[in-house]
Parts: structure tokens; sequence; C-alpha cells
């Protein structure tokens, strides 16, 4: 048997590190286990997409560079839940929190 | 053949019913529509709704408004209602004694007592004294934590007090684990120095030391004089997450009970009574005056400022000069209405006691003539004001199928509630109470704290839901709802209105079932009140008993709930009540119309 923490999965493409700090910021004030994984992929839909159906709690983010976006898994490939261009750090600490709350089934913020 | 159209303008719409009377006399009804009125009710722009109500009516049959022959238009009732509230205690914090509220994630679990020490003074913090360390936004998660954990071995910190929401940060990068609060806005008010007690919840429970004053006496080490000063305090804790009690000279928390004034009442037998005594006894003074000539408030009090509102609205909407408005009728209702605590440091609020009144108007009579002058200019046809508005419903009322005389109807809008009985040999008693839906719109935006009067009018129409994933919602009675395609993120993990044209998100984070729980306490306080208030008065011989039938009509009755509170209540005096179905199609709406058309006929005969 295989045990894995049910994590978020964050997948990335040359992120930013400041970007990453703060999602992962936003994820660990609400209390949810995340992994991070460097990809080749460099298309951000796919990368938030792949990461929400892989993760065991249909919860994902894509980074690429500083492009961010949240999937949930059910949703359409190119309809990411919530996506940023350049964002600030609140920007980034709230898509970090709303991936965890998907999970936690409470509202977003 | 010609065709007769009724009209029937309401406080919130213009309906239209259009007949076909035929040679014999017998009316053949054809089509019927509804718009929103235009303008106020009574005033000469309500012809455009009046004309766009015919349009869409004439239409549905493939006729030109030209056709009509014949329009008839009600006599509407002269009474305007309007609604207020009123506050009567204010909750003050003093000398920011204490921060209660449920933040979405404290960190840690416990109580813990010091003094409040803020991090930018942490160097000066004195060994062997244990401290409550306050650090504002300024300060990342991570700086904070630092701080902390190189003081912790010089200094006793026992519990850490955030302005950002990052309690989880932190607590992860302690290497000793203390209670930590957060998103605590007004932290630049603390006061260094001062003796503290704080206590975060166990997940799942709410706070238990600071909601009890014995246990801030434990805590905090007061004498007997000073925890039953602390009593009030811990009473305003109770249920809250986390919570902080500092222990200042002056500080306290204080209700105010603020001078509310008496309503005076001239009347048949003219009295007066305090608005403290509550809606009932309010309620019980209204009905033991009689016939009441206008209702006035204590000068420079709550409940006077309260009618001099109602009437200086009232004689700007009407044209009529301030002292010529008499409030004939009023229903007063108790609630409670959440207000910000004046001191509060984050953001808690107090439920405070208040009390609505939703006030009628008897104006002078509506200038209906004018409005049928503009028609018959406009459109060349023959326009008539016929008949009394509640007559004119009760005949429509008597198209509902299973319906015979004496038989009583309560109309419900949206300004007012109406009662007629129609005795055996045609005899018309009729009633206007003030109180109706859109009190019942203010009770839920006041008692939600919505702050938004739209919001709350769809709270009143839709059932509740709450979306549960992104392809189902959970309805409020229980029932499970699945949805093909994905439900907007928007909506995820909220509480929506299930209106026809989808969901509508409530923006405020309060639980679907005290939502419903408003909701319907609302309605019954306003429409179960009314409806026995205005059939007892139409009744014969005053008594209920005498009544048999109860026919519901009007904008309230086609609520999803109201009718069958109705009915519960109805049911223990063995009258049969239901809502109207107007000529076994229309459902509750139409009466008026329907009645105007029909009356035509009476009246040629």
């Amino acid at each position: 048997m295989i045990i894995k923490k049910p994590s978020i999965f964050i997948y990335a493409n040359e992120p930013d590190a400041a970007v990453v700090k703060e999602i992962c910021a936003g994820i660990e004030e609400e209390g949810v286990f995340f992994e991070l994984n460097e990809m080749e992929n460099t298309n951000l839909k796919e990368l938030a997409w792949n990461a929400a159906n892989d993760s065991m709690l249909g919860s994902g983010i894509g980074i690429r560079g500083t492009y961010i976006a949240m999937q949930m898994r059910g949703i359409e490939k190119n309809r990411p839940v919530e996506s940023y261009q350049n964002p600030d750090k609140e920007q980034c600490r709230k898509l970090g929190a709303n991936s965890a709350r998907a999970i936690k089934k409470l509202p977003f913020k | 053949m010609s065709y007769i159209a009724g009209i029937d303008i309401g406080n919130s719409t213009t309906e239209v019913c259009v007949g076909e009377a035929a040679a014999d006399g017998s009316i053949h009804f054809l089509t019927s529509a509804s718009c929103p009125t235009t303008g106020t009710k009574g005033t000469v722009s309500n012809t455009h709704g009046v004309k766009a109500a015919l349009k869409q009516a004439m239409s549905k049959i493939g006729r030109d408004v030209e056709d009509i022959s014949l329009i008839r238009l009600n006599e509407a009732a002269p009474v305007i209602g309007d609604t207020a509230m009123e506050t009567l205690t204010e909750t003050i914090i003093t000398d920011s004694s204490m921060i209660g509220h449920n933040p979405s994630t404290p960190a840690g679990a416990g109580q813990a007592v010091g003094e409040i020490l803020l991090i930018e003074n942490i160097s000066r913090g004195v060994p062997g004294i244990p401290y409550i360390v306050a650090a504002p936004a300024s300060y990342s998660y991570e700086e904070i934590a630092a701080i902390l954990n190189q003081s912790g071995d010089s200094l006793d910190i026992t519990g850490v007090i955030l302005q950002a929401d990052e309690a989880v940060l932190v607590k992860n990068r302690l290497h000793k684990k203390v209670p930590i609060i957060d998103e605590v806005a007004r932290i630049d008010k603390l006061p260094g120095g001062v003796p503290a007690a704080i206590e975060v919840a166990l997940p799942g429970q709410t706070i238990r030391m600071l909601s009890n004053p014995y246990g801030i006496a434990t805590l905090l080490d007061l004498n007997a004089e000073e925890t039953r000063t602390v009593t009030p305090i811990a009473k305003s804790l109770i249920g809250k997450r986390s919570a902080v009690v500092l222990k200042t000279p002056g500080g306290n928390v204080r209700e105010n009970v603020l001078p509310a004034g008496e309503i005076y009442l001239d009347a048949e037998h003219s009295a007066s009574v305090n608005l403290d005594e509550g809606a009932e006894k309010i309620m019980q003074v209204v009905s033991d005056a009689g016939i009441i000539r206008d209702i006035t408030g204590q000068p420079e009090t709550n409940v006077g400022n309260m009618f001099a509102r109602i009437k200086k609205g009232m004689s700007e909407l009407d044209g009529t000069a301030n002292g010529d408005i008499h409030i004939t009728d009023i229903l007063a209702v108790d609630t409670l209405a959440p207000v910000l605590i004046s001191g509060a440091l984050a953001g808690e609020t107090c439920l405070e006691k208040a009390v609505g009144i939703a006030a009628m108007v008897k104006t002078q009579k509506l200038p209906m003539r004018q409005i049928a002058e503009k028609l018959r200019l406009e459109l060349d046809t023959d326009v008539k004001v016929a008949g009394v508005e509640a007559v004119m419903a009760s005949l429509g009322a008597l198209t509902t199928p299973g319906t015979k005389l004496p038989l009583a109807i309560l109309d419900m809008g949206g300004g007012s509630t109406d009662a007629a009985v129609i005795s055996e040999e045609g005899k018309v008693v009729i009633t206007h109470q003030a109180g109706a839906g859109e009190l019942v719109s203010m009770l839920i935006e006041t008692e939600l704290g919505l702050g938004d009067r739209h919001i709350a009018e769809q709270i009143k129409k839709y059932p509740l839901a709450k979306v549960e994933s992104l392809f189902h919602v959970r309805v409020e009675n229980g029932q499970m709802t699945f949805i093909d395609e994905s439900i907007d993120p928007r909506f995820y993990g909220r509480v929506v209105l299930l209106s026809e044209e989808g969901f509508i998100r409530i923006e405020k984070d309060i639980p679907m079932e005290k939502i419903a729980q408003v909701r319907r306490d609302a309605k019954r306080k306003v429409f179960v009140t009314n409806a026995f208030r205005a059939l007892q008065k139409v009744a014969p011989d005053q008594d209920l008993k005498n009544i048999s039938n109860v026919v519901l009509v009007g904008g309230s009755a086609e609520d999803f709930e109201i009718p069958e509170m109705l009915m519960e209540e109805f049911s223990n005096y063995r009258i049969v009540c239901g809502r109207g179905n107007i000529r076994g199609q229309e459902g509750p709406r139409n009466a008026v119309a329907t009645g105007l058309v029909l009356s035509y006929v009476g009246e040629k005969q």
C-alpha cells in the first residue's frame, strides 16, 4: 500500500520564488498540506488542470513564471477557477487560501 | 361584442384583465397581464405602466390596444404604507476592555495570562514576567516568529495577538506553542503594559473561561467586587471562538437603554404607550383605542423622530402639507439588530433590541380621475373609475373555484394588509391595516444586518440552498439537487437563493439555517398578526368564529410559505383558508382587475 499525505498539488514551470512563497503561505494558514513539483509543461492552464486532477483532494495550482491559476477537479481545462497575471502579494495569498478553502468547502475569499 | 379592460394599479404591480361582453350580458375572459407600477400608486406617471400592461395583454390574443372599447380603473384605497426601525439599546466597550470575535483560523488552543507587550518594545521585556505579545500587520509572519523564538529563551511569552490573518503561519514557526489570536483590526488601540487574558477555543467548541465571570476572575485574579463588574464582558463573549479580556481600571462593557419615547394615539379612546414596553403592549393599546385619528411620537425622542420621518416622506410623495397627513394605524414588531459595538477592536457586533414599525397613512383621495383623463386622451377610449378596491377584490376572489358567499378575503400587498367580508346579501365590510411585505423585507434586512433592501427582498421571495460541491446544492429542506454543468465557482461553499433566473449569491457569511429562521419569523410576525387583526375587525360581531372561508389574494399570497403559515393558524378556528385562484387560472393575482370587468355586468343590469 502506498501511503501519501492528501495534499494540494502545485505544478510549476520556472516559478517566481516570491509568488511560490506567498501561495504556500496562503495554503498553510488554512492548515492544508501541499506538494510543489517542477514541470516541463509551459501551458499554465494545463499545469493547473493536471495538478487538480492528480491531487487526491482535487485541488491544484499552476504556476508559470509570475502567472498563476487555481483549478478544481471537474472543471473544464480552459476555465480555471481563479487566475492572475503578475499578481501582488495579497492575490497570491488569496489564491493559495482559496485552493485550501475549496477542499474545506468554505466560500472563497 | 366589445372588449372591456379592468385595470388595478397597486403599490408594486399594475394588473390588467380583458374580457368580452356578449349581448346577453355574460362575460367571457380573454387575457390578462401584469407590469411593474410606474411611479407612486395614484399619480399620473402610472399611465406608462398601464399602457405597457394593456399592450402585453392584447398582444397575447393578437389584438391592438385600440380594440378596447372600455377601460375600468380601480378606485385605489387612499392608504400608503411606510416602515421605520429604531434601536432601543446600544452596547459600548470602554477603555478597550475586550476583544471577542470569530477569526476563521486562530492557532493553538487554551488560555494564557500576561501583560500586553507590543512587539516593537520586546527588547524592553523583563525576564520572569509573563507577556502576551501584540504584533501589527507591518511585521511579516517570519519576522514575528523569528523575534518570538529569539526572545523566547529569555522572556516568558504566553500568547500572541496578531493584526493580520497569519496565526497558523506564526504558530508553525514557533518553537514553543502558545495560543494565537489573529484578525484583530484595531490592534493599535491595545494599551501596552496592561494585564490581559486570552483564550482560543478547541476545534468545534467555543471559549469557556473568558465567557464565565469566575473564569475571568481566576485568570486575572479579581476580587468579588471586580468580578461583578466583568459579568457583562463575560456575557458578551458567550459563543465566541477566541477572546481577549484586558484588566483596565475603567474598562467595561455597558448596555445603554436609549430614551425611546412615548407614542400618542389620538383616537376614540386616546391613549399613550412607551416604546420600551415592547410590540405586544403597543399593539394591545392600538387595538383598545378604537378608531384612530392620528398617531404621533414624543418630540425629540427616537419614536418622535421616527413618526416625523414617515410623515415627512409621505408629504413629499403626496404633495400635501405635513400637518394634513394622519397615521391611522401602526403595526409594531419586536426585533434584534446586529449593531457594531462602539469601541470594538475587531469589528464585533452585538444584537441590540429594536422595534420595527409599519405605519399607514390616510391621504386625500388619490387623483385617479386625472389618470383616467390622461388615459382617455392618449388611448382614445372610454375610461371609467369604478368601484372600491376591496369590493372589486372580493368580486374577483369569488371567481376562485369552490368559493361561495359569505366570504372573507385577505388582500396581502406590499404596503398594507386589507380584509373584506361579503355577506350573503352582498354587504361588504372592509379594513386596511398597516404592515405587509415591505415590513417583512425591513425585518429581514435589519435582523441579518444586510444593509441592503434589495437582497432582503430576494431572501423573502426565494428558498435558500447551500452550494456543497461544484455539482450539487443542498436546499433548505434538506433535499439535494444535482446539476449537470459545473456550478460557477463564485457560488462555491456559499448560501444562495434559488430564483427563476438561477442562483443569487448572499454576500454576507450567515448560516443558511439562521437566514431561514429570520425569514420565517419575520413573515409570521407580520402576516399572522395582521391577518388576525384585520379579520377580527371585519368579522360579524368581531368574532373570528363567524368567518368560515378566507381567500388569500394579492402579491404576498403568492409567497412560497405565507399561505401555509396562515392556513395552519386558521385551522385552529375551523376556517377554510387558502390561496385564491382567480378565474381558476390566475392564482392569487388579478383579483381586482377581474372584479372590475365583472362589475361592468352588474352596472349594466
